[in-house]
C-alpha cells in the first residue's frame, strides 16, 4: 500500500486485517464482499444466506461490533479486526455460548447459528446479564427457519450464567 | 460493486479528489441501502466515495442551543448517546425500530436521509424533532429544515456531489414518541409510522409536531395536526380528535407493503397511541 492506495496486483487487492486475533494479508477480488472473501480464504463458518442484509447469517464482528459481511466491501475492512465464529471456540473447546446452544438444542439445520452466536457474543460483552427482552432484541436481525426462537433465547440465558460463574472464579 | 472505491480522510481531501473521479459516482456511508441497490442492478455507479471516515461527519456535538449529529455517526452510537436520549425523545423511540442491531452498527442518519425514502424511520423522527440538515459543496454550506429536504420518492434537495454534514436539533425540553406498524414487531419496513414531539406544561400541549412515514411521497410533517394540538389539553379526547384530523393530511398509496385505506386508518390509530403515551 502506497499513499493510502490499495494497489491491485494480478486482479487482487491485498488488504491487511486481523482475523480472530491473527494478522493476515488477504488477497481480495475487485467487487468482492467481506463475506465472500472470508469464505474463499477458509473461514466457512460465516454463512451466505440472503445476500441482501436481511437474514443475519453472515454477521461477523468488525472492530468490536457485529456487521453483515454481505454488505461490507472487502476492501472497506482494510486495517480492521474481524472475529468470525471460528474465533470463538472449537469442537474440543467450545465457547460457553457454543456449548449452551448445543446443550439447549438450539441448533437444527445450523445455518443461522454462527451469526446468532456472534450477535449474542456482542450482547453479552456489553450486557452480561440480559433480560429475555434484551436477548430477543439483540437477535432480531438473525432469522432462523427451523426452531421458533425459543431454545436460542434459553441458550443465551444459560451462557450468561456460565460466563458470570467464570468471572467470579477468575 | 463499482470498480473504484476511494476513501478520503478529510473533507478538504474529498473536494480535491472529486474532479479526478468518474462522473457516475456516489457517496458510500454505511452502505446498507446503496450496496443492496447496486447488487440488484438499480442505480449502478462506476465509483463509490467512502465518506464514512471523514472526521467532520463522525461526531455528536452539543452546544448551548442545539445538538448536532454528524451524518456518518452509526445508528448504534446514537442509540448509546445520553445527549440524544435527553434532547431527542422521538428519535430515541424510533431507533429500536430502525432495521436490526447489526445494520444499526453500519447504517447512518445521513444515508437514511440521502436515500430519500418516505419510510425512513430516522428521517421521520428527525422531522418531528424539528431538525435542520446541513449540506456542504466545496466551499459553500447551506442549511435546510429537514422537512424541506425531501422532494419525492428517492428525490431530495441534494445537488451533485453535495455532502450531508449532519443534523441539528434545537434543544427544547419536550416529550416524544415513535409508533411504527410493520410486518412484525421489529426489523421490518413500515406500513405506517408516526413520530410525535410535544412541549407540555400543566397538562397542556404548548407546541407539537407530528411526522409520518410511509404514507405520503415523502416523510411528511403533518402541519395542520401539529398546529391544532398547540394549546390543547393532553387528553384521550384531544388525541382522538387529532387522530381524525391527521387522516385528512396523509396521502398513502397501495403497494407491496400495505393498502392505502388501511394505512390512512392506521395513521389515526398510531397518532392516538403516541399522544396517549406522552406524559
Amino acid at each position: 500500500m502506497k499513499n493510502n492506495i490499495i494497489e491491485m496486483t494480478r486482479g487482487f487487492f491485498n488488504i491487511t486485517v486481523a482475523v480472530n486475533g491473527e494478522k493476515k494479508e488477504l488477497a481480495v477480488r475487485n467487487g468482492e464482499f467481506l463475506l465472500d472473501a472470508l469464505r474463499r480464504h477458509g473461514w466457512k463458518g460465516t454463512k451466505k444466506g440472503c445476500d441482501t442484509g436481511d437474514c443475519g447469517s453472515c454477521a461477523v464482528i468488525l472492530n468490536g461490533k457485529p456487521v453483515l459481511g454481505c454488505l461490507v466491501p472487502a476492501v472497506a475492512a482494510h486495517d480492521g479486526a474481524i472475529t468470525t465464529i471460528e474465533g470463538l471456540g472449537s469442537v474440543r473447546e467450545p465457547h460457553p455460548l457454543q456449548a449452551a446452544f448445543v446443550e439447549a438444542g438450539a441448533v437444527q439445520c445450523g445455518f443461522c447459528i454462527p451469526g446468532m452466536i456472534l450477535s449474542s457474543k456482542h450482547l453479552l460483552d456489553v450486557t452480561p446479564n440480559p433480560t429475555e427482552a434484551e436477548i430477543r432484541k439483540a437477535l432480531d436481525g438473525n432469522l432462523c427457519r427451523c426452531t421458533g426462537y425459543v431454545q436460542q433465547v434459553a441458550a443465551v440465558k444459560n451462557a450468561a450464567k456460565t460466563l458470570a460463574g467464570k468471572g467470579k472464579r477468575a | 460493486m463499482p470498480e473504484i472505491i476511494v476513501k478520503p480522510s478529510t473533507l478538504r481531501e474529498l473536494w480535491v479528489m472529486l474532479p479526478e473521479l468518474p462522473a457516475a459516482r456516489r457517496y458510500l456511508a454505511g452502505g446498507t441501502d446503496i450496496v443492496t441497490a447496486d447488487n440488484a442492478g438499480v442505480e449502478p455507479s462506476r465509483c463509490w466515495v467512502d465518506i464514512s471516515a471523514l472526521p467532520e461527519l463522525g461526531a455528536i456535538k452539543e452546544t448551548a442551543r442545539a445538538l448536532f449529529i454528524g451524518s456518518c455517526v452509526k445508528i448504534s452510537k446514537i442509540e448509546a448517546s445520553a445527549a440524544v436520549r435527553k434532547w431527542c425523545p422521538a428519535l430515541t423511540a424510533a431507533i429500536p425500530h430502525f432495521a436490526s442491531p447489526s445494520l444499526r452498527n453500519m447504517a447512518t442518519l445521513g444515508g437514511n436521509a440521502a436515500n430519500g425514502s418516505p419510510c425512513a424511520d430516522g428521517a421521520c423522527a428527525l422531522i418531528a424533532e424539528g431538525a435542520f440538515i446541513f449540506l456542504a459543496l466545496k466551499g459553500s454550506k447551506r442549511r435546510l429544515l429537514l422537512k424541506d429536504f425531501f422532494l419525492g420518492p428517492k428525490k431530495t434537495a441534494l445537488k451533485k456531489d453535495e455532502v450531508i454534514l449532519g443534523f441539528e436539533i434545537p434543544k427544547r425540553r419536550h416529550a416524544g414518541a415513535y409508533f411504527k406498524l410493520g410486518p412484525r414487531a421489529y426489523f421490518g419496513i413500515s406500513k405506517a409510522a408516526v413520530a410525535v414531539t410535544a412541549e407540555i406544561s400543566g397538562g397542556v400541549i404548548r407546541r407539537a409536531a407530528v411526522a409520518l412515514g410511509s404514507v405520503a411521497p415523502v416523510p411528511l410533517l403533518a402541519v395542520k395536526t401539529g398546529a391544532w394540538l398547540a394549546g390543547r389539553a393532553l387528553s384521550p379526547g384531544s388525541a382522538a380528535l387529532a387522530a381524525a384530523l391527521v387522516k385528512t393530511e396523509v396521502a398513502p398509496i397501495t403497494d407491496a407493503r400495505s393498502e392505502a385505506g388501511y394505512r390512512r386508518e392506521m395513521c389515526g390509530v398510531l397518532l392516538e397511541r403516541a399522544l396517549n403515551s406522552l406524559t
